[in-house]
């Protein structure tokens, strides 16, 4: 093994929503320094994708993306309208094409307004995403990382967590009905440690019906993550859930939203992320003996240009009448791109994971890559699980490198404008 | 740990960015229809449990039955809220 393999402890996961690649750091591709693109090998934007509007005009991408108030109403990234967005409007059927051209009618079915229908194309610049385009560019970006289903967040996270929906495509509460375990109750039921931290009381977690129910002793809050990051009380998996709403703190305060969701501060989420890689940098034990995920659990209906591949099936499938297009889903192919970075000091810097546009190299990632790798990884992969996860690919090879210099490593300054 | 030289300053959101009035997204309302779900399936646990009368368990295994779903019920490890 590597010597970042050799002394990995820890796996964190932070799951983050709703935001596309293209959206988040497609604008990396469009950086020059010194006459040449400066990260040529991320699978970015050229500035000339578009959509169509429903007047029939071309839509550019646009560097006018806003911290808030302007993907509201929130986009659909209901399984049908991410159909659209995909597809672009061709009725389902053999032979369609994917073609990504759908984005901006599917906005315009929210808005019912042409102008705000194009807020659905724009993207942050690097500036104004300090924390993620770092992160992004000082370890590992993933231009291949998708989200597990073209469609929202509840049956996205149960990829995450169980490596698969158990044939779910929407938000309706789904019972464990397979012998299939959690990530989490694997480590547990092998004598390992794991734990998922939601933010507070208030916000809680999204895992609810299977997991709080049966497994209380799971959760914990996101203060707590930061004490046992001093104490050196990490579990071996840890899942980090970021505050779903604002809300005033129990104690008093204002407590903001920092999953990203639209129409949540994105710099609120900035900051959140900041702080989690801050509570595992500043301790020196840590910081060498841990791996951290970010990554978002779909794309929110926020327009991404990379057409999503096929996939292996989980042996499960969703009827016409669930996923509300007429036909049949068979979990056969993958949802929209999200932005994924994984950190870890034993990363080379600027590692870039080619994906769907290198056909040599490629490799595909999806949220069924996090319980597989975790499973590999401290389970030795004996465990029940789906041919999905099974054969999902692995990230924690990416600790292929020396352990790098303190002199080398990014730390965030949080307060201040 | 010496400081590493390369700090990335992160900034705050702009004042006025909290809004506990905004409505509710599809996400937050699935959230506490599951939260609700949770619930009444632990009051038919909890509704089980009182339905039996203790004075009726007579002998130290129906007792320790009773015991643990009761116990169950009642030591829910609840996490401490977080501090901003």
């Amino acid at each position: 093994m590597s010597e970042g393999l050799d002394n990995l402890k820890h796996v964190v996961v932070l799951m983050m929503e709703n935001r596309s690649f293209d959206h988040m750091l497609g604008s990396l591709s469009l950086v020059v320094e010194n006459g040449a693109k400066k990260y040529p090998k991320i699978t970015g934007l050229t500035g000339n994708e578009s959509n169509p509007d429903t007047a029939g005009n071309v839509i550019k991408v646009q560097p006018n993306a806003k911290f808030q108030s302007q993907l509201d109403p929130d986009p659909d990234h209901h399984f049908p309208g991410v159909d659209l967005q995909i597809f672009g409007g061709a009725p389902p059927g053999p032979g369609r094409v994917p073609n990504m051209q759908g984005f901006v009618k599917d906005y315009f079915n929210q808005t019912n307004d042409i102008n705000r229908s194009h807020y659905i194309m724009s993207y942050f610049t690097p500036d104004q995403l300090p924390v993620l385009t770092t992160l992004a560019t000082q370890f590992a970006v993933f231009n291949g990382w998708f989200s597990s289903i073209p469609g929202p967040t509840i049956c996205n996270r149960a990829f995450a967590h169980y490596g698969t929906s158990f044939g779910q495509v929407g938000m309706d509460i789904f019972y464990i009905l397979d012998p299939i375990l959690s990530i989490y109750e694997r480590m547990i039921q092998a004598g390992r440690t794991s734990k998922i931290y939601y933010y507070d009381q208030q916000s809680s977690t999204m895992e609810i019906v299977n997991l709080l129910k049966n497994q209380p002793q799971i959760f914990a809050s996101y203060s707590q993550f930061v004490a046992d990051c001093q104490n050196n009380l990490l579990p071996e998996y840890s899942l980090i859930e970021p505050c779903y709403s604002d809300h005033p703190g129990l104690g008093g305060g204002e407590i903001l939203a920092s999953d990203q969701h639209p129409d949540h501060n994105v710099q609120e989420g900035e900051k959140f992320i900041a702080r989690v890689y801050n509570a595992i940098r500043t301790n020196e034990a840590l910081w060498r003996s841990t791996a951290l995920l970010i990554v978002y659990d779909e794309h929110g209906g926020i327009y991404d240009h990379v057409v999503p591949p096929h996939c292996t099936p989980d042996g499960y499938s969703a009827k016409p009448s669930d996923t509300g297009t007429g036909e049949a889903f068979n979990f056969d192919r993958l949802g929209i791109r999200v932005p994924a970075i994984l950190v870890s000091p034993y990363i080379p810097k600027g590692t870039v994971v080619p994906g769907t546009e290198d056909s040599a190299n490629g490799r595909i990632f999806e949220h069924a890559c996090i319980p597989g790798t975790v499973t590999n990884f401290f389970l030795q992969g004996d465990t029940k699980r789906t041919i999905r996860e099974k054969n999902a690919s692995n990230f924690l090879d990416l600790l292929s490198g020396p352990m790098r210099p303190d002199s080398d490593i990014p730390y965030f300054q949080l307060g201040g404008s | 740990m010496t400081k590493p030289s390369n700090v990335i300053q992160v900034p705050d959101p702009e004042p006025g960015a909290y809004n506990p009035n905004r409505a509710a997204g599809k996400l937050l309302v699935a959230q506490t229809l599951h939260l609700r779900e949770a619930l009444l399936h632990q009051l038919k646990e909890l509704a089980a449990v009182l339905a039996v009368d203790p004075k009726s368990l007579k002998t130290e295994g129906e007792v320790s039955a009773y015991v643990q779903k009761a116990t169950a019920l009642l030591h829910t490890q609840a996490a401490t809220p977080a501090k901003k």
